[in-house]
């Protein structure tokens, strides 16, 4: 098993530490997995993260000039590792101005990611920084934990509004309740609602667009019959939202949610060369 | 602002042209405690700055205005003027010394002029008035050279202890963690440095000692404030390690107690527990203007104090603004084989101001190296009648222009 890594491009860098900080707010552990051609940032639905899961995907040329993987064994040429990210995301913090950059899975005397980096100075040789991030190993037998989640059977899926505001707005009702309703239909329209004994608020959004999805057989969703006008519900942990948005350092190329009355929302974030999704569950 | 100063001229012409050397305009900028001029060049490869302590000046009378515009109220006033207008009043210097009797800079901004008065042999009086941009203060564009501060940025805040190493070849920085247990749990960050990024270094014997960054991160903020360049002085383990800034007007030192090798070897072979702090008697201490001795230790005090240090005053210090003492702590002396403190220092208690710490001075096989700032600052104490004379600085007094560098310390 081996893995090395290496970014010299400071935009690389820059995008690489956003999208790991992003990762950081969402998951205070997650796992790691590599392949050839992609890096995972992988979050599955267990109790402990109050049933939230996420699945965020980078391809690797996008951020490495140099990319080396060998997997636990040839016919599974991957590594899952379980890490805390926002360890990584402290070690590229200070590298903003670096010449290099390389991590390596190492093993010295427990695994590691060695982040090394190598900054400018005014002598002859740079200065490296080097920090070891404490990984685990998964092993294959568990990998069957971390399969990318389905696309759920939604009833309605809408484009969500400008990130900012939609931030903004469920900070402020972040102080007024625990829970906020997402209700969305066909139209375009989404309402975020939040209700307490004093006080009830609803934020209204339309001509917000829905995307339209085609079935793997290739026919329109079976949302095609559904009433446009009907809205689809889910009552979540508004922390766990603010969360997900609060972590967005950069305003997606396109971003929208899957509801699934009730049970879930799902939200899809994609950028240039990442592309998040993150699972929450309804509250009971 | 208005700034009105008489100055000593063949000096001041002599500055600006060689600030002429590296661009065609210059920022003007005067403050509280004098006027620098700082310029660059077009391809931000060549950066000169000059500052003329208020001292420098026969009279120098800086007013603050508050700018309206401005989101808070800027005490200084950069203004950006063009050289080549500047230049023709001093261009001649040799003529100058003879000719000039005086010359006042007086500066308006309301309408934006800049009028340089030369008031000259025969009672003649040349008068410029020169037109300036108002602008955003020119900002040191270049990183500076090693500052400590930003060799400790790589370590997190919550890091408690770090580990000097240094050989003849290599320096180095590395997160110290005590508890074996913790290890395979924790971050690890190691920072390594060529001597030669140093403005003095001198190592004889490889050696490693271990002390508190908690404790430092005061003194590296307040480093990176006043631009001062930081000095370690360190031994061995066990023995205590100096940080120490000095300058013109102000001088401070910190002394950390460092792990002895005696207690990290045992620390690691045992299970985990709090082992003592083998310390030396350490004081920090600020530039007090006051010297008393050392009082002892205040009722209530866990520790006995067995010894502090006396400490020989410093001679022909310059007058100059005393910073006020830092805020005094005195270690003390473990009682041998004592009770295990509640952490693992010694608890520090506020004293009085006590007179300078030099004991360190004269420890064998002493180490001890600068770190750069903007070009080799002497060690050397300036004594206060030469520095009216001096062209530059090494103080680079970011602070006043809002620039507040974001590093966390």
């Amino acid at each position: 098993m081996r893995f090395r890594a290496k970014i010299v491009d400071l935009a690389c860098l820059n995008h690489f530490s956003r999208v790991i900080n992003t990762i950081a707010k969402l998951a205070k552990t997650c796992t790691l997995r590599l392949t050839v051609g992609k890096l995972y940032f992988i979050l599955s639905d267990k109790i402990a993260n109050g049933g939230v899961s996420m699945w965020c995907e980078l391809c690797q040329g996008n951020f490495f000039n140099e990319f080396q993987m060998e997997g636990v064994a040839a016919e599974h040429n991957e590594i899952y590792l379980e890490l805390v990210p926002e360890n990584l995301s402290r070690a590229l913090k200070t590298a903003q101005s670096a010449k290099a950059v390389k991590i390596k899975l190492t093993n010295k005397h427990y695994p590691c990611l060695r982040v090394a980096v190598e900054l400018p100075s005014l002598s002859s040789s740079s200065r490296i920084v080097t920090h070891d991030i404490p990984v685990g190993v998964i092993p294959r037998r568990l990998w069957n934990d971390f399969r990318e989640p389905s696309v759920p059977d939604f009833d309605v899926s809408i484009y969500l509004p400008v990130l900012k505001t939609m931030k903004s707005v469920v900070e402020r009702m972040k102080n007024l309740s625990n829970s906020i309703v997402i209700e969305a239909n066909l139209s375009g329209e989404m309402n975020l609602k939040i209700e307490t004994d004093l006080v009830s608020v609803t934020t209204h959004f339309k001509d917000l667009g829905n995307p339209s999805w085609t079935s793997e057989d290739g026919c329109q969703s079976s949302t095609q019959s559904r009433d446009p006008e009907s809205m689809a519900e889910a009552r979540i942990d508004i922390k766990k939202l603010q969360q997900l948005l609060a972590g967005q350092q950069v305003n997606p190329t396109k971003a929208l949610c899957n509801i699934v009355s009730k049970r879930i929302v799902h939200f899809i974030l994609l950028h240039e060369d990442v592309s998040l999704q993150y699972f929450i569950p309804a509250l009971v | 602002g208005v700034l009105h100063c008489f100055l000593f001229l063949p000096v001041f012409g002599r500055a600006i042209h060689a600030i002429a050397r590296i661009s065609d305009e210059f920022w003007f900028d005067p403050v509280e405690k004098g006027l620098a001029l700082r310029s660059v060049n077009s391809s931000r490869s060549a950066y000169g700055y000059i500052f003329f302590s208020a001292m420098f000046f026969q009279h120098y009378c800086w007013t603050a205005v508050s700018q309206p515009r401005r989101k808070e109220k800027q005490l200084s006033l950069p203004c950006r003027l063009i050289i080549k207008s500047v230049l023709p009043v001093f261009r001649y210097v040799n003529v100058l010394e003879r000719n000039v009797e005086k010359c006042s800079i007086y500066t308006n901004i309301n309408d934006h002029h800049i009028t340089f008065q030369l008031l000259c042999k025969h009672g003649v009086v040349k008068t410029y008035n020169l037109t300036f941009q108002e602008c955003d203060p020119l900002q040191a564009v270049f990183a500076k050279h090693v500052l400590l501060a930003d060799v400790m940025i790589h370590f997190p805040t919550s890091q408690e202890e770090v580990t000097l190493s240094v050989t003849p070849m290599k320096v180095c920085f590395k997160s110290y963690t005590e508890e074996e247990a913790d290890l395979p749990k924790t971050m690890l960050t190691e920072i390594q440095l060529n001597p030669d990024e140093f403005d003095y270094f001198q190592v004889g014997v490889d050696s490693e000692v271990t002390f508190c960054l908690k404790e430092l991160r005061g003194l590296l903020a307040f480093s990176e404030a006043t631009g001062v360049p930081v000095s370690i002085h360190f031994a061995v383990s066990g023995k205590p390690i100096a940080f120490s800034i000095d300058d013109m007007v102000l001088e401070a030192s910190f002394v950390l107690a460092t792990l002895s090798e005696v207690e990290k070897e045992t620390a690691s072979q045992q299970p985990p527990r709090s082992p003592q702090r083998q310390e030396s008697a350490a004081a920090a201490s600020g530039k007090a203007p006051h010297r008393e001795s050392a009082k002892p230790a205040s009722p209530g005090a866990k520790q006995e104090v067995t010894n502090v240090p006396r400490v020989a005053e410093r001679e022909g210090r310059g007058a100059g603004g005393a910073a006020p003492a830092e805020e005094e702590e005195e270690v003390a002396r473990a009682v041998p084989g004592g009770e295990a403190a509640e952490s693992r220092y010694q608890k520090v208690r506020r004293h009085p101001p006590c007179s300078r710490w030099r004991a360190l001075a004269g420890t064998e096989r002493m180490l001890r190296f600068h770190s750069l700032f903007f070009g080799a600052v002497s060690c050397k104490e300036k004594d206060a009648v030469s520095h009216t004379r001096s062209l530059a600085t090494a103080s680079d007094t970011e602070e006043d222009f809002g620039t507040a560098p974001s590093s966390q310390v």
